[in-house]
């Protein structure tokens, strides 16, 4: 369903999520260059993008990684042209180290970055706000209220970009890039011409240039102080006696909540978040008490704070004392703490709660998913050894073997890092140390920690779960599944001919559904790192089972359906709770293949002690 | 005046979906439509729900506890999990379906989860979506078969053939003759059961 929703003529009116309003808004703008590593919330910026991209000769680029997503969009900013660079929040501290020189140096063609931070961590390690990157990068940081501002800012930052020549953050949250609202679209402007811009004293940061930069980067975030005043996004509505200063989508709570409330109030709708413009600071701190409403850190409350100092504004500034810097806002927060800060009666009822205890659900491996048959082989491989390994962890899918029945994740930190921080283990461990890592991350953040690992002789046991895809932001291709983001044909990077190139004696690869394969090469792998005190490698490979059983339905293939023989199970339960198929159930009593859910990889005819699991079910 | 829906499910099951197409319906209607969605890995069988609200203008995208009016659950696990996203009275139409978490031991039964919900102060209607999606032609229907029975309450402001105009726009070929007999499938299912009642 995400195909071409962003294409449209000016004037109609779409659902858009915030995400593909903000592609449609860039597409207006003329973009050229649209460049992301996927994670979520941020990843349909660039998938929407990339289904209009021949159509509008977009270059459109799942890149390895952010830090290398952000340097493409820098290069093409150089050129002239327009870049956006779309990333999740942690994706930013990937690419910081190029941020941080772009502050100093700036923008040729307009540059957008993307930053969508997941406030309540949905789908993340942290909910860290990258508001904060921008005072410390001195890039300017906005942000969008509906996915409708959203497409028109996104729009309208490349000419501040481009007039201002610095890069500008636009700063996105899981509410605004995973909510749908009516977007009306407008032109789509031409692109700008490509040229280089050659300029060494400016692009090469050198002594004493950079200095020279540093001043410039200061004086043009108080320039933007000054001049984002005007800003149309900046807006003030309402009057009362009490000033509330908010943005992004705590806007929209406070904009219910002063209904539910039945108080009239001055609300700065601030969209420039940072620098913050003074003048408007100026006309809150009229207020004898202003409020600040904002998610997670105190970004507007620090900066509105610090100007009051210098202003000497008697101003009673109230935020963070009376919403959570924990956590989502949502409107009963927010009419909670408006009330306690306003010092006005409100109370609400509980909300119903049901008198059952309630199974959790989290999310699991799917059915047929080749992560599950290779985490069964390596606690075999375990067994069989008499150990009792560490599982150093990373982000992804097999992320999900936290939860039982496996529990072979003892940490999971940032990308990459099962590697990095498993090395720092396996340099003292007694216990042999199994660090587990996708493809995608392996090629995103893995390959510096695994050269580290063979050239200071780290006895690290490296399995890369290896499914051909970015399984867990909705199938992204990275340079190991040989395609690109339109589908079409592109060069497959082995990652065991990496690991090979980096230096690793010791590679083997390994069918994901052979269990005793998988079991096999651990246990040879474990030995020999133990002997050799160097790393090894095990690539455990099969294709995503999401994407082959999409891929059969859309090509009218049946896949075999298994079904469990009930006179010879023994009803031992290794299917479903050693196992945890997903497709395999008891119910009162009886073991069960759903032939709705099972996909036909056949892994648990092959762990079935009496082999009572065979092909020849009926799927409905 | 704003109108907060609560869909609830498990990944998988067609919750998103389900959104789109009620939201898609609004919108035609002229309201203001947010509808809060969450993404990622919580799609890969996990507990999913989905908030949207209408009304002439819509600010937040989200419904707070205690805030929303009604729930389309396509599942009742998932339906007592999200029940304290509705306001007392509030009204849950629920797919009669417990899909037990893998490794979780006994579920709760059907008339566990339906009678703690009717203690919470939630009007509580079930319908077994799965028979109507299945006589639809597939069970992958299930989603637009609740979309049917929650037009069939009346709690929101759509007749049966505005919602039949969004699915033609969104579905094309048999997929969308299978939603389109699920949707009408799970609007009589409802109704029948309402007569019943009052009967």
């Amino acid at each position: 369903m995400v195909k071409h929703v962003i294409d449209g003529e000016a004037g109609e009116v779409k659902l858009l999520l915030g995400n593909e309003a903000i592609a449609r808004g860039a597409l207006e703008a003329g973009v050229s260059s649209a460049t992301a590593y996927p994670g979520t919330p941020s990843t349909e910026i660039l998938e929407s993008l990339a289904s209009v991209a021949e159509k509008y000769g977009v270059y459109v680029e799942w890149s390895a990684n952010e830090k290398v997503a952000l340097e493409i969009g820098i290069g093409a900013s150089m050129m002239g042209l327009r870049a956006i660079v779309a990333m999740k929040h942690v994706g930013v501290n990937v690419a910081s180290d190029p941020l941080m020189s772009l502050g100093y140096a700036g923008a040729v063609g307009g540059l957008v970055v993307v930053t969508a931070d997941d406030p309540n961590a949905y789908s993340s390690q942290n909910e860290q706000d990258n508001r904060l990157y921008g005072v410390h990068s001195y890039i300017p940081v906005f942000e969008a209220s509906s996915p409708q501002e959203a497409k028109d800012m996104t729009r309208d930052l490349f000419e501040l970009s481009e007039k201002y020549a610095t890069a500008v953050f636009l700063r996105s949250t899981t509410r605004l890039s995973h909510t749908r609202g009516p977007v009306r679209l407008g032109d789509v402007r031409e692109k700008n011409k490509a040229a280089f811009h050659r300029d060494p004293a400016r692009w090469a940061l050198l002594p004493p240039y950079n200095l020279e930069k540093h001043g410039e980067a200061v004086r043009r975030i108080e320039r933007l102080s000054r001049d984002l005043e005007s800003f149309p996004y900046n807006r003030v509505e309402g009057e009362g006696d009490v000033a509330i200063v908010t943005g992004g989508v705590a806007y929209n709570y406070v904009k219910e909540a002063l209904e539910k409330l039945g108080i009239g109030a001055e609300v700065f709708k601030v969209s420039s978040t940072y620098p913050l413009p003074r003048g408007l600071a100026l006309r809150a701190l009229r207020r004898e008490k202003v409020i600040v409403v904002e998610e997670l850190e105190p970004i507007l409350e620090w900066q509105l704070k610090i100007m009051a100092q210098e202003e000497g504004a008697s101003s009673k500034i109230l935020g963070k004392e009376f919403f959570p810097r924990v956590g989502e806002l949502n409107t009963r927060i927010v009419a909670e703490g408006l009330a306690r800060a306003l010092g006005v009666e409100y109370s609400e009822e509980e909300p119903p709660k049901v008198d059952v205890q309630l199974p959790r659900r989290p999310p699991t491996m799917c059915p047929g998913c080749g992560h599950r048959s290779t985490y069964y082989g390596v606690w075999l491989a375990s067994k069989k050894l008499k150990v009792k390994p560490i599982y150093p962890n990373d982000i992804g899918c097999y992320t999900l073997g936290f939860f039982p029945p496996f529990q072979m994740a003892d940490l999971t930190w940032s990308m990459g890092s099962s590697i990095g921080i498993g090395s720092g283990i396996a340099r003292f461990s007694d216990e042999p140390v199994i660090a587990f890592v996708g493809d995608s991350t392996f090629f995103h953040a893995g390959m510096p920690g695994l050269v580290n690992a063979v050239y200071n002789g780290i006895p690290l046991v490296l399995v890369v779960m290896d499914n051909s895809i970015t399984a867990m932001t909705g199938h992204q291709p990275h340079p190991g599944s040989g395609v690109g983001p339109l589908g079409e044909p592109r060069p497959s990077v082995k990652i065991e001919d990496v690991a090979r190139a980096l230096g690793v004696e010791h590679v083997k690869v390994v069918d994901a559904y052979d269990v005793r394969g998988v079991r096999d090469a651990v246990v040879e792998a474990v030995e020999y790192a133990r002997a050799q005190r160097k790393p090894a490698v095990i690539v455990s490979k099969r294709p995503c089972a999401l994407m082959v059983a999409r891929e059969a339905v859309k090509r009218g293939v049946e896949l075999p359906v298994y079904v469990i023989d009930q006179e010879k199970c023994i009803k031992c339960g290794v299917c479903t709770d050693r196992f945890a198929c997903p497709a395999i159930v008891k119910e009162n009593g009886v073991y069960r293949i759903l032939p709705e859910l099972c996909v036909g990889c056949g892994v648990c005819a092959q762990i079935c002690p009496v082999k009572a699991i065979h092909v020849g079910g009926e799927r409905r | 005046m704003r109108t907060g829906v609560v869909l609830a499910g498990v990944g998988g099951q067609g919750v998103l979906t389900l959104s789109r197409v009620l939201g898609e319906a609004l919108l035609d209607k002229g309201y203001d439509v947010r509808i809060g969605e969450v993404h990622g890995l919580s799609q890969r069988g996990g507990s999913v729900v989905v908030f949207l609200r209408y009304g002439d203008r819509v600010y937040a995208p989200t419904v707070a506890p205690g805030e929303g009016d009604v729930m389309v659950a396509l599942e009742l696990i998932e339906a007592a999990r999200r029940i304290r996203y509705l306001r007392r009275g509030g009204l849950a139409v629920a797919n009669r379906l417990v899909l037990p978490p893998p490794m979780s031991g006994e579920p709760p039964s059907i008339e566990d989860l339906v009678e703690s919900m009717r203690r919470a102060g939630v009007r509580t209607v079930v319908v077994d979506g799965m028979k109507v999606a299945e006589r639809a032609g597939s069970s992958l229907s299930l989603n637009m078969a609740m979309l049917g029975a929650l037009v069939a309450t009346r709690e929101i402001d759509l007749e049966l053939s505005e919602a039949e105009n969004a699915v033609r726009r969104i579905f094309k070929g048999r997929i969308l003759e299978v939603n389109l007999a699920a949707l009408r499938g799970g609007y009589k299912a409802l109704k029948e059961l309402s007569e019943e009642c009052e009967g």
